[in-house]
């Protein structure tokens, strides 16, 4: 027999397998929902529906069952912790926090500690996440939330105890699991707490020791491009201006072209500032408003004219590529940088496989009010997750908005002040002395062993993403000079 | 009888001629300036305390410098939090 018709007759066993056990599951289920009357009616119902993998079609029946009950059991906290997995955070959204507090299940204890988080509830998210026994495989997500908690308390010690505690475990985990998706989960883990201890050790003025730490993250990695900003900012704080600037300016390598960093602009002039480059300063912000103000404005248009829609952000995702094509670049970018966010691609998953199991419910043969009943509530499931996956992409456009304005607020602040570093170099008649520009030099450059140096040539080279370092000499006049 | 009203014309006559006397000399007051007059101030002197200093000073002071907040990063709990967000 070829492989193709092995295959082929595997696949059709397969399915077939799978429809006689869930149409066996939804019998199972329609029947208890029929004949039971006792108050576990929700519960058996549930743990039905999750046995024949319907997981979505049994979150509102353990919903109402744990809304209804204040006793647990082994076999439903294992049911709740199988539709966490299955599910995300869709398993107990409906529930609430109160509720939640009273489980003591490590599923539960992550998705009510985020919620806590979110709502800036540290101390009580603290307490919860600890719940989380050391060894659980969410130990990791719960280590990088506790040390952040820390760090928001400016805590630094204890905080880095947990990135620490985050990196270590994800390092083993990283190295122990075949499957690819769970190696990129562990290996994103690891470089986020990473990047946290690097970013502590900033905020502790440790900034040769950030870099370091930074040296860590591979370029390849999918968090590489958000830590150029970071050591942009440390470098700026080393004093060594070029460095920052050579950083900030691989955001506009053709590479990096979906990846929008306001913040970057403002370091950049902020450098040339404290290299006594006014001019160049001052064209850096002129050049911000000219290139942020009418994407702005473009984006405030899109949501202005769609905000009452459920629909059309995620529309976008899934529009064909001419279609994407025809939109606005900028925002085409920024899509693309959404899909790119966990959530994103979590609540997606969910989304396709709610629909994947509405279409086995249709599919079934013995039709009864029971499945109609799982239908339509599998419908609205489907249409919740929609809507949520589409307000997280205009929750994400209006945050890129507020980024532009208050970055636009600190190059208004920066203008001013360049604005009367030139007026002071006009009374102190030093304009001629400022306007004598030579150009960059690699004498300016500071370098570590560790350090390459290219030339930079008009264009951008993969592999020197990152290392660029500007040449520029300081036009700042010594004071203490002078005066001797 | 004839004697009070002699002396009432009479008073009447004197008072209206005085009226015309003031009038008349009114018009014809000339007043006149001196064309030239030097005042030597310097000279001139004045009793009392001097209150406010002899000289004109000001007292040197540091140009006022207005302190703009430029952008610093003292903390990364913006990019953190956000991290935390898009995770779940």
């Amino acid at each position: 027999m070829k492989y193709w018709t092995k295959f082929l007759l595997v696949t059709i066993c397969s399915s077939l397998f799978f429809a006689n056990m869930a149409h066996a599951t939804a019998k199972a289920a329609a029947e208890i929902a029929e004949k039971d009357k006792s108050p576990d009616k929700n519960r058996k119902i549930a743990h039905e529906l999750i046995d024949g993998e319907f997981y979505f079609s049994a979150i509102p029946y353990i919903n109402t069952y744990v809304e209804d009950h204040q006793e647990m059991d082994a076999e439903l906290e294992a049911d709740i912790d199988t539709l966490v997995i299955k599910t995300g955070t869709m398993a107990v959204l409906n529930l609430e926090e109160k509720k939640l507090e009273k489980f003591s299940i490590p599923s539960i204890s992550l998705i009510l500690g985020t919620r806590l988080f979110n709502s800036e509830q540290y101390d009580k998210a603290y307490e919860v996440l600890s719940r989380i026994p050391e060894s659980h495989k969410f130990a990791i997500e719960a280590d990088l939330m506790k040390g952040t908690i820390k760090n928001i308390q400016r805590k630094h010690i204890e905080a880095l105890n947990f990135y620490n505690l985050c990196v270590q475990k994800s390092a083993l985990q990283e190295n122990s699991k075949a499957g690819e998706k769970l190696k990129r989960y562990y290996t994103y883990m690891k470089e986020t707490c990473l990047i946290r201890t690097a970013r502590v050790k900033i905020e502790d003025k440790k900034y040769e020791e950030a870099l370091e730490t930074y040296e860590q993250i591979d370029k390849r990695s999918y968090k590489w491009p958000y830590i150029l900003m970071d050591k942009a900012w440390a470098h700026y704080y080393l004093k060594d201006y070029n460095r920052a600037i050579g950083l900030t300016v691989t955001y506009k390598s053709p590479l990096l072209e979906s990846y929008f960093f306001p913040e970057a602009e403002v370091l950049m002039a902020l450098s040339y500032y404290n290299l006594c480059l006014y001019d160049d300063a001052l064209k850096v912000v002129d050049n911000f408003y000219d290139f942020y103000q009418p994407k702005a404005l473009a984006l405030k248009e899109i949501l202005g004219q769609n905000k009452k829609s459920n629909t059309y952000f995620l529309d976008l995702y899934y529009a064909d590529p001419e279609t994407r094509q025809n939109l606005n670049p900028f925002i085409r970018n920024l899509i693309t940088q959404t899909r790119k966010q966990v959530k994103f691609n979590l609540d997606l998953v969910s989304l396709k496989s709610a629909k994947e199991e509405l279409a086995l419910l249709k599919k079934l043969k013995n039709k009864n009010d029971f499945t109609v009943h799982l239908e339509a509530n599998l419908d609205s499931t489907i249409t919740f997750i929609s809507n949520k996956i589409n307000y997280y992409i205009k929750k994400e456009i209006f945050t890129f908005i507020n980024e532009i304005h208050k970055h636009s607020y600190s190059m208004f602040n920066l203008k001013l002040e360049l604005l009367s570093k030139k007026r002071e170099e006009i009374y102190n008649s030093n304009s001629e002395k400022f306007n004598l520009r030579d150009r960059g030099s690699e004498k300016n450059v500071n370098r570590k062993i560790t350090q390459y140096f290219f030339d930079f040539n008009g264009s951008f080279w993969a592999d020197e993403l990152g290392d660029y370092s500007f040449g520029l000499k300081s036009k700042c006049i010594d004071e203490t000079k002078d005066k001797k | 009888m004839k004697i009070k009203y002699i002396f009432f014309i009479l008073a009447l006559i004197s008072s209206v001629s005085f009226a015309q006397d003031k009038a008349n000399s009114k018009a014809n007051t000339i007043y006149k300036y001196k064309e030239y007059e030097v005042v030597d101030l310097g000279s001139m002197e004045i009793k009392g305390q001097i209150v406010a200093p002899g000289d004109l000073t000001v007292n040197e002071r540091e140009r006022k410098v207005f302190t703009r907040s430029l952008l610093e990063k003292t903390n990364f709990d913006f990019e953190n939090r956000r991290e935390i967000e898009n995770l779940r």
